[in-house]
């Protein structure tokens, strides 16, 4: 520690009659001194319109610029228009590509907002700041489910299966991804909730047991299948999380999970600001902790498990992007949910377009990426956070 | 919902209860107690009485063994934890992992179960908890930090969350041990205002000498169950304290008063 603390306050006056006993009490602070304080007072407007225009222009810079080449801004409305039956379609492969690069983005944004709103509840519900979506074996589930999809449809599945597959692979592949997530959280939910367990804590240290296990078949899974180069690398680009080819309905996908986990912020971001004195004292002030908890639990792990079955896995996000946003925005669960999801939407195309730009072309995969800039950039924050632990 | 009955129906009735953390070491047996609406009555006990394992049952934090405890005429069992908390408002010793949480917003808590299920606190919230801190003798530190604050700080922003929660009943678990002599007369001073309003106040203390000159009611926990109930005068004499703290006590009283003064004594 060893921090200079703030200067000691003038001692107290009169003490502690109520307001009405006491005339000519202290007035309230000025309005100006209430600006500075953490509290809802503080508008975000700013912060808000300046997010939604990087926003937009993030978007729109990802369907500019694509490992084809760069086109003008004419040429980006024109696509847009077109996709919204507002204009005359680009001439030959131009309107295709432009419309892959769309979907591309659209992925990339909402789904690092979903994995980002996903680790703010996470790590808001558990304490505990190392909680991500990742902890409850989402994104082992739903790596083991497209696993056994590649497989299948890959060549290691009945030739049966194998024949009719083509039109619906992808389908398949984001279907079975989901159900693993699913099937996953609901494994570890049931052993967490078993008679005589309960708490935050058996629910963290149940995920990892289910994270190992289920990592262990992955990587079992793919030391058997190194020979066949295809369908190794098939699942090492989901293992990583892929933007490659996606179509609207992956979009659509994502979004399924994303905006129900925005529309409970109202419900329960006041709640879960009360989680920070622990469960017992939630209650008392009149949360209903367990409803909050499946609540929550259901909300996070939905958003990422649709996330995941439709990009793959993106590691990092979860974890990092709610702790900068708490940089911007402070701890109260009202701003820092939304906040979160607007800085996820923010960063996964940011990167995604200094890839291409910088390199040319996107080689990486999003999740190398994330965990690349993701782990130092943590680290970094842990550094510097040594005067104000809050937690 | 939980109504109000007469004055003289307790808000807080308990009877019969039992508990035990383990099986075959009941910490409280049998143990029966009315709260009133006004009253001040006072819990003691030696360590490891089961005093706060009482009040956490009161609470509703622990489910008793055996036994009933009502709120208002109803099984506290049956209320959810915001009809629960409008009605009993809790002053726990201290609360882990808030120390990044701004003093403001730890004491909006106390309004959670005030604000609709999908609302937000308004400006009356806000007025409330200024307050409350206001009233509690903290409105200098509402800026700051919990981790910033010393434990008499804590515990009188506590208190501030428990008045902002605008309950009739006020349960508090050693409300002044981190309080300096100042602070412990003040904030006893602001619940006995609290009850003259109308509070159910029930009070877990080891001070013997605050509960002589604040209790309204004393009720001693010994082995279990209850070894005296009554007034100051009653409870704190050396026939009933002895068996239950030993014999190292003097005993006085106050020069105006009269009333008891109960003093550990070294070699």
């Amino acid at each position: 520690m060893g921090s200079p603390r703030e200067p000691k306050a003038p001692a107290p006056s009169a003490g502690f009659l109520p307001l009405a006993c006491k005339p000519g009490s202290t007035p309230l602070p000025p309005a100006s001194t209430l600006l500075l304080m953490p509290g809802p007072q503080r508008s975000l407007l700013p912060l808000w319109l300046l997010g939604s225009i990087a926003f937009v222009g993030l978007i729109l810079c990802q369907v500019a610029v694509g490992s084809t080449g760069v086109s003008g801004l004419g040429q980006v409305l024109g696509a847009l228009a077109s996709l919204m039956n507002l204009g005359e379609a680009l001439p030959g492969a131009e309107q295709a590509i432009h419309e892959l690069r769309l979907w591309r983005a659209l992925c990339a944004s909402l789904a690092g907002a979903a994995l980002a709103i996903s680790g703010v509840y996470l790590q808001g519900l558990f304490r505990n700041p190392l909680a991500a979506p990742g902890v409850l074996g989402v994104s082992a589930g739903a790596t083991l489910g497209a696993t056994l999809a590649i497989l299948l449809v890959g060549g290691y599945g009945p030739e049966l299966l194998l024949e009719g597959t083509r039109s619906w692979t992808p389908y398949a592949l984001s279907f079975c991804s989901f159900l693993g997530a699913v099937v996953t959280v609901a494994l570890v939910l049931g052993i967490a909730q078993g008679p005589g367990r309960s708490g935050a804590a058996t629910l963290i240290l149940v995920g990892v047991a289910v994270n190992a296990t289920l990592g262990g078949i992955f990587v079992a899974i793919q030391a058997l299948v190194l020979d066949d180069w295809q369908v190794a690398q098939a699942m090492l680009a989901w293992s990583f999380g892929t933007l490659r080819d996606r179509e609207p309905y992956h979009v659509g996908m994502i979004l399924a999970g994303l905006i129900p986990a925005l529309l409970v912020i109202p419900r329960a971001a006041f709640a879960l600001d009360l989680f920070a004195g622990g469960e017992v004292d939630a209650r008392r002030l009149g949360v209903s902790t367990r409803a909050m908890r499946w609540l929550v639990v259901g909300v996070a792990s939905g958003a990422t498990a649709c996330a995941v079955s439709a990009v793959g896995a993106i590691g990092f996000v979860g974890l990092v992007v709610p702790h900068i946003a708490r940089k911007f925005v402070g701890a109260g669960h009202a701003r820092l949910l939304p906040a979160a999801a607007l800085i996820g939407a923010l960063l996964l195309p940011t990167l995604d377009l200094l890839q291409l730009v910088i390199m040319g072309s996107a080689i990486l995969p999003p999740g190398a990426l994330t965990a690349l800039l993701g782990g130092p950039f943590f680290l970094f924050i842990l550094l510097t956070q040594t005067r104000d632990r809050s937690w | 919902m939980v109504e109000q009955r007469g004055v003289d129906y307790p808000l807080v009735r308990a009877r019969d209860l039992n508990f035990a953390y383990e099986r075959d070491t009941p910490v409280l047996s049998g143990v029966n107690l009315d709260l009133c609406s006004g009253e001040m009555l006072f819990v003691l006990g030696a360590n490891g009485s089961g005093k706060t394992t009482l009040l956490n049952l009161l609470s509703g934090s622990l489910t008793p063994g055996g036994g009933s405890v009502e709120l208002g005429g109803e099984a506290t069992a049956s209320l959810t934890p915001r009809e629960l908390a409008r009605h009993m408002a809790v002053v726990p010793q201290s609360i882990d992992g808030v120390n990044g949480v701004p003093v403001r917003r730890f004491v909006m808590g106390g309004r959670y179960a005030h604000v609709p299920v999908w609302g937000s606190p308004g400006a009356h919230d806000e007025e409330l908890v200024l307050r409350s801190l206001e009233q509690a003798d903290g409105a200098q530190f509402a800026g700051r930090m919990v981790g910033q604050l010393s434990s008499g700080q804590r515990q009188r922003v506590l208190l501030a969350r428990a008045l902002a929660q605008e309950a009739p009943a006020l349960l508090l678990d050693e409300p002044t041990t981190a309080l300096d002599p100042e602070h412990q007369v003040a904030v006893l001073d602001l619940i006995h205002l609290q009850a003259q309003a109308g509070t159910a106040v029930l009070v877990v203390t080891h001070d013997l000498n605050l509960t002589s000159q604040y209790a309204s009611r004393v009720l001693l926990l010994a082995e279990g169950g209850v070894a005296a109930e009554g007034t100051p005068e009653e409870v704190l004499r050396p026939e009933v304290l002895t068996p239950v703290y030993g014999a190292r006590l003097w005993f006085g009283a106050f020069p105006d008063s009269g009333r008891p003064i109960v003093l550990p004594r070294g070699q």
